[in-house]
């Protein structure tokens, strides 16, 4: 079975999976639209928020912590991913195998304790409230005599 | 659509005919029954409430009135996945385009129950901040009377949508049958209801607990 | 002619006699008006330096005098712009009044002494037109953004029937929209900061954890909350206005949906100032039977708002829980009352009827069975250390901060201020009866529960008091003003027969003056000032609520809280919009 280079007969059904899965999304759509709701008032297609009406662009800069959580998700889950692939591999390849996987996870488990302490991984930016009689934004706003 | 319910160990009977076991087996019925009966006992409701009748009908969702009984427990956030929105509550001048929003964010079919005598005409509050009435501006398909309507009779109003959810024709699609929406003329229930009123003729004495007290007490053990 | 008290002898004092004129009301309050240079510095000597100082704007509110015949010996006046100042030290209130003329409405903005009086202010705005100059965000609160006139005017109309049917076309949905929209320059925000901007989030007005219609526009980066405004009005009922229409018996179920889930809790005050203007005494057996049931509700709104705050943390049963004790505790109030969440059965002078026979089985039923509960309830709630890690040291606000901002109620008592009116100003004959205040250490969100809960088990005392102490004696006072006047003498005199039809169709004429009384409610002080013209309805009724004032602090306290933690701030401070907006 080893040495053997995948011939394009081998992938056939992987073919007709991603067919059907195709398929299935296109009929689920159509069906949807034939059955559907068919009304269009003002607020329709307008997001929902609590029901006024949102400010802003949904495209705005993110806080960057966002990103590196998400960074930090991706590496950690390929982690899990080659874990698999080894697991899937291991009685064939033996204990040198085992011993390596050990190392990989070892690499990156002191990598999590260097973030871990560094305080990547901590959310809030510990922005406490002004404390009471500091300035905050009714004393700015105290500068300008505003009628209406 | 005649559906009935047994035991799941029941063994059929001995001289049960074929079309009798064919019956407790199938279901047969008409698209749109089954549609509308699939409807009808699951409406979601949308999380929205104004005033003191939403703290009643909050208790229609707990235990001792329990909603889930009629399948409508499941409070949505969000218009978009609900299909019923209950106007609980006075509806105010600055809220009524909110309310409109939502109502026009929510998908057909959708139906609105005004709940309570404010949600209804305004209630007692005729004054400059109270739209008299939220049918000024939403099609309204059930009025719940009451200030505020016990969840009892909250839960009446649900079982009338339902029952008039079950009568309504609706076009399974835009392409599939023709016309609009055909809803069974709207019941009043003080009519339905004037014969067993006249006919009641002993009110309990209210300083007298007897028959309250058992009934209260009696039921819990 | 006004009584002198320590506080009045030490204004004129300073500030020279000749610069107050006194007016008595039938409360006893000191009443002084001034003119509105003086109000600056009396109002700044009142709150720093007189020795036990009035820290506590307690309410903050105008009147429209013109059409007002009854106000001999006080100065001419067509609006009134009123300040009604608490200090905690004394135990005493004091009340300031400035008169404005129809072409002069403004005064000076007291939001420099007080942070509190921004809201305050802004509803006399709103109201009446009257203009605080140096008012940081002068705007519409309780009405639409688009609202034209002054409702609280007198020539305003009152009735939705007497302004147009009410309707929404789009194009008129559009611009209400586009007015509600939030705009953060307005409130000079920054939209962003040099590495990220600032995500501005609605939260409400249709939205499940601000309990009703609230909203909150948070400015966030992330998760953390920077800044936020409270914008409320959504629930605006028009309720002072109203007043203005009733007869002093008809607005008594206007009342009981004040807040909502206080039931005949807020039928309290309301009828203790019209009985204290009338002269009325009540016999100790109403008043038994009124501190009975109002402690029912205390529990009761207490119960939702456990049941509530468990499922803002996260907690989904002990809401189930509760409400099934709600409706037990239902079952009394019902079997006694008839209505479940607005009886309106106090009465001017008494009691609609005298209580059921077999009451005290029920209530005998409840007292057992409700200590359980609060065991249990403790365990799975108030010991959960989920709950703890989400409430202890959450949203603290200090003291000194709280009476800053008129918090009152469970509110303050969890900071570690021992006041409760029920004990430092009895009313109802509360002084008889034995029972404790809880308080607080760290007000913090944790604190805040734990009060409540403990209100509970005082209030189940209290109930037991009642049930073994139960005076006998008349449900209504024999007192021409008791509206209605007792039913078995209607029908044998005439002069009662006819002052029963005329107080129920007409209304009582309560005598001329003015009146303001206040209760421990179940959110806080609630206190009714009522101002009588010698006629049959109110010629003012100002409602202080304790919920305004506990809304108006939450930026105070949010800049910096993650999302999770402003709701457990919201649902912490246990507020009803009713209560807010009237």
């Amino acid at each position: 079975m080893s040495g053997v280079s995948p011939s394009i007969n081998q992938f056939w059904p992987l073919a007709v999976f991603f067919g059907a899965v195709l398929l299935l999304v296109c009929v689920v759509l159509l069906v949807s639209w034939l059955i559907g709701p068919r009304h269009n008032d003002p607020a329709t297609q307008t997001p929902f928020e609590s029901g006024v009406e949102s400010y802003g662009d949904a495209r705005y800069r993110f806080p960057v912590k966002f990103y590196l959580i998400a960074m930090f998700f991706v590496i950690f889950d390929l982690e899990s991913v080659f874990l698999y692939a080894g697991a899937i591999a291991l009685r064939r390849v033996g204990w040198s195998a085992y011993f390596e996987m050990v190392v990989f996870v070892g690499i990156l488990f002191a990598a999590l304790v260097y973030l871990w302490k560094l305080g990547a991984l901590e959310f809030a930016t510990r922005r406490w409230r002004q404390p009471f009689g500091q300035r905050g934004i009714w004393d700015e706003r105290r500068e300008q005599v505003s009628r209406r | 659509m005649r559906w009935s319910l047994s035991k799941a160990n029941t063994p059929p009977a001995e001289d049960e005919r074929f079309d009798d076991a064919v019956r407790r087996n199938l279901v047969m019925a008409k698209l749109e029954d089954l549609v509308s009966w699939g409807r009808k006992n699951s409406l979601w409701p949308f999380n929205f409430g104004l005033s003191c009748c939403y703290v009643e009908m909050t208790t229609a969702f707990t235990s001792p009135y329990d909603i889930a009984r009629f399948g409508a427990e499941v409070l949505r956030g969000s218009p978009r996945q609900s299909d019923v929105i209950v106007i609980s509550g006075t509806v105010f001048r600055k809220m009524a385009p909110v309310i409109k929003r939502l109502y026009d964010q929510m998908m057909e079919p959708r139906y609105v129950i005004s709940m309570g005598s404010c949600a209804n005409s305004g209630g007692m509050y005729d004054i400059y901040s109270v739209v008299q009435g939220v049918d000024t501006f939403l099609p309204v398909d059930v009025y719940v009377p009451g200030c505020p309507p016990r969840p009892d009779a909250f839960l009446e109003g649900l079982i009338m949508l339902q029952e008039a959810i079950g009568d309504e024709r609706r076009p399974l699609s835009w392409t599939i049958g023709t016309g609009g929406v055909e809803r069974a003329p709207a019941p009043s229930m003080r009519d339905r209801k004037r014969d067993e009123r006249m006919r009641t003729k002993e009110l309990r004495d209210p300083n007298k607990l007897e028959g309250y007290l058992e009934h209260r007490l009696g039921k819990r053990g | 002619m006004l009584e002198r008290t320590p506080t009045t002898r030490m204004l004129f004092d300073k500030f020279g006699e000749a610069n107050f004129t006194g007016q008595t009301t039938v409360d006893g309050i000191p009443t002084l008006w001034l003119t509105h240079g003086d109000l600056h510095a009396v109002l700044r000597y009142l709150k720093n330096d007189i020795t036990q100082p009035y820290k506590c704007l307690y309410d903050l509110t105008a009147i429209d005098e013109r059409i007002r015949k009854h106000r001999a010996g006080q100065p001419d006046s067509d609006f009134t712009v009123v300040y009604h100042l608490l200090s905690y030290e004394r135990n005493a209130d004091i009340r300031l009044k400035v008169a404005l003329k129809e072409n002069d409405l403004s005064l000076p903005s007291i939001t420099s002494i007080w942070p509190a009086a921004n809201w305050y202010e802004c509803e006399v705005w709103d109201m009446f037109g009257i203009v605080f100059d140096g008012h940081p965000a002068l705007r519409r609160i309780l009405l639409p953004p688009t609202w034209e006139g002054h409702p609280l005017r007198k020539d305003h109309p009152a009735r939705a029937t007497e302004m147009g049917i009410f309707q929404l076309p789009d194009r008129r949905e559009e611009i209400e929209q586009d007015a509600l929209q939030f705009d953060p320059t307005w409130w000079g925000m920054n939209p962003g900061n040099e590495d990220t901007d600032f995500m501005f989030l609605n939260l409400g007005p249709n939205h499940p954890s601000v309990h009703g219609v609230f909203r909150i526009v948070l400015q966030l980066d992330g998760e953390e909350v920077v800044d936020c405004v409270p914008d409320i009005g959504y629930h605006h009922r028009g309720a002072e206005k109203m007043g203005e229409r009733q007869s002093w018996h008809t607005y008594i179920p206007y009342t009981d949906r004040i807040d909502y889930l206080g039931g005949v809790m807020n039928n309290l005050p309301y009828v203790l100032a019209v009985e204290k203007m009338a002269g009325i005494e009540v016999s100790e057996r109403v008043e038994t039977i009124r501190v009975m049931l109002v402690e029912f509700f205390r529990i009761m709104s207490h119960l939702l708002f456990l049941g509530t705050m468990a499922q803002d943390l996260g907690q989904m049963s002990p809401v189930f829980y509760m409400f099934a004790d709600r409706e037990r505790a239902y079952d009394v109030t019902v079997g006694i009352m008839g209505e479940r969440m607005h009886p309106n059965w106090f009465r001017i002078g008494g009691l609609v009827d005298d209580l059921p026979a077999g009451w005290d089985a029920m209530v005998r039923e409840f007292v057992d069975y409700f200590p359980a509960r609060l065991a249990k309830y403790e365990k799975i709630m108030l010991d959960n250390g989920m709950i703890k890690k989400r409430t202890r040291d959450i949203a603290r606000y200090t003291l000194d901060e709280a009476i800053d901002w008129g918090v009152t109620g469970p509110g303050l008592r969890a900071c570690g201020l021992h006041w409760d009116f029920r004990k430092d100003r009895p009313y109802s004959g509360y002084e008889r009866f034995d029972f404790d205040v809880p308080t607080g250490t760290h007000g913090d969100c944790y604190d805040r529960i734990i009060v409540r809960f403990e209100e509970m088990r005082q209030s189940l005392r209290i109930i037991e008091q009642c049930l073994h102490n139960m005076p006998e004696g008349p449900i209504k006072a024999l007192h021409p003003q008791t509206t209605p006047p007792p039913k078995e003498r209607t029908l044998h005199d005439i002069e009662t027969l006819i002052t029963h039809f005329l107080n129920v169709s007409w209304g009582p004429v309560i005598p001329a003056g003015e009146c303001s009384v206040g209760i421990e409610a179940t959110k806080g002080n609630n206190s009714y000032y009522l101002i009588s013209d010698g006629s049959t309805m109110p010629y003012r009724v100002r409602i202080r609520t304790p919920s305004f004032p506990h809304l108006q602090m939450i930026p105070l306290i949010a800049r910096g809280l993650m999302v999770q933690d402003l709701i457990a701030l919201i649902g912490s401070i246990d507020f009803v919009m009713a209560d807010v907006d009237r």
